[in-house]
C-alpha cells in the first residue's frame, strides 16, 4: 500500500509539471534573438557564434528526432537546428509549432560524395526519390548546433 | 532473522515492485534498439492528392485559393510556410500538407503516436525529465540490488559455489566476448 502511494504521488507530480510549452535540452541563456535571414545572408559573420533564433518548425527528423528545420522570417529560407543523437529528441508532433532555439552557428562545405550519401539516407527516411545527378557541386551548409529549445 | 532471509525478502519484494518498470524499459528497449529500421514512437502515413494548381503570388493569396480546394478552414491551420517558390506547407495537429504549386500535387503526411509504445518510449528515453530522472535512477540502482541479492538467494550446489557460479560467469562472458569480437571485427 505504501509503495502504491509513492507511485501515485510521483505520477501526480509529473502530471502537474506537464504544460503546453515544451523545453528541450539546456536552458536558454541569450535574451536577444537573431533573425534567421541575417544568418543566411551573412553566415561567416555568425560562424562559431551562439545565437537565439525563432521560427516555425517546418520539418522534424523522422527517425531519431535529431534535428528540426526552422522557417526563416523571410520566405524561401530554412535553417537546420541539429542536436546530438539522443541528447535531445524532438517529437514529430511539434511540426508546425514555433520554436525558440539556441545554439552555435556552423558553416561547413559538403562535398559531392557526402551530399549523395546524405541524399540517399534522407530518401530512405522519407520515402522520397533522390537523384544523385541533382548534386552539381560542393555545397555550403549553414546549420545551428543545437543546445536548447522551447517549443510552443 | 539471518542475513540471507533479509536478502531474499529484499530480492523478492523489490522484484515484485519493479515488474511494471521492467516491462516499460524492456519493451521500449527492443523498440528503440531497431530505430534504424523504423520509428518506434510514431506511425507515419503518406498520401498523394492532386488538385488544380493553386493561383496567387503571395502566401495569403495562395492560401485563400488552396484551402477550399483541400476543404480546410483557416482555423484548423497551426501554421503555414513556403520553404521555396514551388512549395507551400500547411501544418495541422498530427497532419501536414506539402503542396507543389506548379503541378498541384499534394503530399499529405499523417503522424500518429503508436499506442502504448509511444508512452513507453517517452518514459524510457526520459522525455518527461524532472522527477522521472530520479525514478529511473532508482530503477537502475534497484536492478543492481536485485542482481546482487539474486546471487545469494540459494546456498549449496545450486548457489554461488556451484551452478550459480557457472551461470554468473557465462552471463558476464557474453558482453565481454562480444566486445572483444566487436573490437577485432
Amino acid at each position: 500500500m505504501k509503495y502504491l502511494s509513492i507511485v501515485a504521488l510521483c505520477f501526480c507530480m509529473l502530471a502537474v509539471s506537464a504544460g503546453a510549452e515544451k523545453k528541450f535540452g539546456k536552458k536558454i541563456t541569450l535574451k536577444e534573438k537573431t533573425k534567421i535571414s541575417d544568418i543566411i545572408a551573412n553566415p561567416e559573420k555568425f560562424n562559431g557564434k551562439k545565437v537565439l533564433v525563432e521560427g516555425p518548425i517546418t520539418d522534424v527528423c523522422k527517425m531519431r528526432g535529431c534535428w528540426i528545420r526552422l522557417g526563416s522570417d523571410k520566405e524561401f529560407q530554412t535553417l537546420t537546428f541539429k542536436v546530438e543523437d539522443g541528447v535531445i529528441v524532438f517529437p514529430m508532433e511539434i511540426k508546425g509549432k514555433t520554436a525558440v532555439a539556441e545554439g552555435v552557428v556552423s558553416v561547413t562545405t559538403t562535398s559531392v560524395e557526402d551530399q549523395i550519401e546524405q541524399g540517399k539516407k534522407r530518401a530512405k527516411e522519407t520515402g522520397e526519390e533522390f537523384d544523385p545527378a541533382s548534386v552539381k557541386g560542393p555545397k555550403t551548409v549553414i546549420q545551428i548546433k543545437g543546445e536548447g529549445a522551447i517549443v510552443r | 532473522m539471518n542475513w540471507r532471509r533479509w536478502n531474499n525478502i529484499i530480492h523478492r519484494d523489490l522484484g515484485y515492485f519493479l515488474v511494471g518498470m521492467t516491462i516499460v524499459y524492456s519493451v521500449s528497449g527492443i523498440a528503440v534498439n531497431h530505430v534504424a529500421d523504423w520509428n518506434p514512437s510514431y506511425e507515419r502515413q503518406r498520401e498523394v492528392l492532386n488538385i488544380e494548381p493553386p493561383a496567387g503570388d503571395t502566401k495569403e493569396e495562395i492560401l485563400a485559393d488552396v484551402l477550399p480546394k483541400l476543404r480546410l478552414n483557416q482555423d484548423e491551420l497551426r501554421n503555414s510556410f513556403r520553404p521555396n517558390r514551388e512549395t507551400l506547407q500547411l501544418f495541422m495537429d498530427e497532419m501536414s500538407y506539402a503542396i507543389d504549386l506548379p503541378t498541384g500535387a499534394v503530399i499529405v503526411e499523417t503522424i500518429h503516436p503508436r499506442p502504448v509504445l509511444y508512452e513507453l518510449n517517452q518514459l524510457h528515453l526520459n522525455h518527461p525529465k524532472g522527477i522521472w530522472t530520479y525514478i529511473s535512477d532508482f530503477f537502475a540502482l534497484s536492478l543492481i540490488v536485485i542482481a546482487v541479492t539474486g546471487i545469494f538467494v540459494l546456498k549449496g550446489k545450486n548457489g554461488l559455489v556451484g551452478r550459480g557460479a557457472w551461470f554468473i560467469g557465462a552471463g558476464i562472458l557474453v558482453p565481454v566476448a562480444y566486445w572483444i569480437y566487436y573490437l577485432n571485427s
